[in-house]
């Protein structure tokens, strides 16, 4: 029998400890996916290059494309790669609480790594799938431009975004469960209402503005300035992000007020 | 006298009384009224209560009466909606123990993630590890996905997971009623060994045989409130003299 002193865990930081539940949960995730399935890494860039196919094939073969720019299959990868990260993230983050009820009801680790650990596993989903967006920009020709260095803060800003409204979306469900399917419903909206298939240059003059308060214009805006220049607003992306910290915010303070009533709940 | 490790003052929480029940966004917000609304109901209230290092505590009422709640409340799986709950040291909570295996992984992978959230290292785990599948008897299936596992060897492998924790306040509720008598006796064996080692114990269980054997100091809880905190015998005539059955 251990000694008294013997049987402390090793003392860490709360930093570090939810670090390190955050990374466990996160590796779960991965593992689980990659390991019950043959084609494992293959699905999570499958779906993305599909669509990309479909749209690629109806816009340059089916109609004459007036929108984006050339190549069109690089411009609609660079916007749908990050799509597929803050889609899988919310409509996972639907149901964060609901599909892990036991081991929330059983362990104490920080509630927000529930949330946080899916933005996580897509986000590194979407790193790992960026190399078939330099395949193809190899492929066709795509110049890499020196905006290419707003790559990170893209990335950071999506972070914000999503994490924001997976705080938000995850407590609110257990109490509300239609949202699940509300929040399906308005990812479907916002999949044609943010510039993928097209660029937010390509809105008529009116609409442009609004676009702005769209805050994935900006992010997406920010990514495709890496191959496409022209893509890069500066007005855009400052309104994008302002409110995807705002939402970041708001779903922290969301989070804060429900955490309670969610544990009662579930 | 050193300083408490578990401290409750003026705990209470409530919960609704019936789940489908009507919400709205304005009551998910407006959550600082410390009256209890219609509709709801105070599990605990006013509970108050310190345990020192070492001690081994049974806690005993009726079904319904707030004993799991109190539990998770110290776990901190529930949050006190009045009062506030002071933990000092690490807690292996025995609730809902296989709660955090997941069906597809394998045995080895379940055990280090499940260690893992209970905020063990990866190094740590490795040194218990074949401790931990020597005490589950299981050592033929460690690469078995965990769906394919008897519920028997699934209660067995979270057991020896949770309780080779290594944290100094152990919680148990009631998980010891399943599996076979041999393992069953097992368990209270390591519960004894963790007690003689200086752990705090928080013991909720209706046996009472059990009781007396863990347990020196009883929480006797009915209604929601705190009745009687003493020596476990006292607690327990209390307990019997209020519901037992009387000899005939």
């Amino acid at each position: 029998m251990s000694s008294y002193a013997e049987v402390r865990p090793q003392q860490r930081t709360p930093f570090a400890r939810y670090r390190h539940s955050l990374w466990l949960l996160t590796r779960r995730d991965l593992r689980v996916r990659y390991s019950t399935s043959l084609l494992g890494y293959f699905w999570s860039i499958l779906d993305p290059l599909v669509m990309a196919g479909i749209y690629w094939f109806v816009f340059t073969q089916v109609f004459q494309r007036t929108v984006g720019a050339e190549p069109y299959i690089v411009f609609l990868l660079s916007a749908l790669l990050p799509w597929m990260w803050f889609n899988g993230a919310t409509s996972d983050a639907t149901r964060a609480f609901l599909k892990e009820t036991k081991l929330i009801r059983s362990t104490r680790i920080p509630r927000t790594i529930w949330v946080n650990r899916l933005v996580l596993s897509k986000g590194i989903e979407f790193i790992a799938s960026l190399p078939v967006l330099a395949l193809f920009a190899i492929v066709y020709g795509a110049e890499v431009h020196a905006d290419v260095v707003f790559f990170p803060l893209a990335i950071i800003l999506q972070a914000a975004l999503t994490t924001g409204v997976g705080l938000m979306v995850a407590p609110l469900v257990v109490f509300f469960r239609d949202l699940e399917r509300a929040v399906k419903l308005v990812l479907r909206i916002l999949f044609y209402a943010s510039p993928i298939i097209y660029g937010t240059t390509d809105l008529p003059d009116g609409l442009e503005f609004w676009a702005a308060f769209n805050p994935l214009s900006g992010i997406f805006s920010l990514y495709r300035a890496a191959f496409f220049p022209g893509q890069l607003d500066w007005f855009v992306i400052g309104v994008g992000a302002a409110i995807s910290i705002a939402f970041l915010v708001l779903g922290i303070l969301v989070f804060n007020r429900t955490e309670r009533a969610v544990l009662k709940e579930i | 006298m050193a300083a408490p490790v578990i401290t409750l003052t003026d705990v209470g929480i409530r919960f609704r009384r019936n789940r489908r029940g009507r919400r709205t966004f304005k009551d998910l917000f407006a959550s600082s009224n410390r009256r209890s609304k219609p509709g709801e109901f105070w599990a605990l209230r006013n509970v108050s209560f310190s345990v020192q290092r070492g001690e081994s505590i049974g806690v005993v009422g009726r079904n319904g009466q707030g004993k799991s709640t109190l539990l998770k409340l110290v776990t901190g799986v529930v949050l006190s909606d009045e009062g506030t709950v002071h933990v000092t040291e690490g807690v292996a909570p025995l609730i809902e123990i296989t709660g955090g295996f997941v069906d597809d992984l394998s045995v080895r992978d379940n055990v280090f993630l499940t260690a893992g959230l209970h905020g063990m290292t990866r190094k740590q785990v490795e040194s218990r590890f074949d401790d931990i599948i020597d005490f589950a008897e299981i050592a033929d299936f460690i690469d078995t996905p965990y769906k394919h596992l008897s519920s028997g060897m699934k209660v067995r492998i979270a057991f020896a997971v949770i309780s080779r924790l290594e944290e100094p306040i152990i919680l148990v509720d009631e998980v010891l009623a399943v599996g076979d008598k041999a393992f069953r006796e097992k368990c209270y064996r390591r519960i004894e060994e963790l007690l003689a080692g200086g752990r705090t114990l928080f013991f909720v269980s209706h046996n009472e045989r059990d009781l007396r054997r863990f347990c020196t100091r009883g929480l006797y809880l009915d209604k929601g409130a705190l009745v009687l905190d003493g020596p476990i015998g006292t607690v327990l005539d209390r307990y019997n003299a209020d519901y037992g059955v009387k000899p005939a």
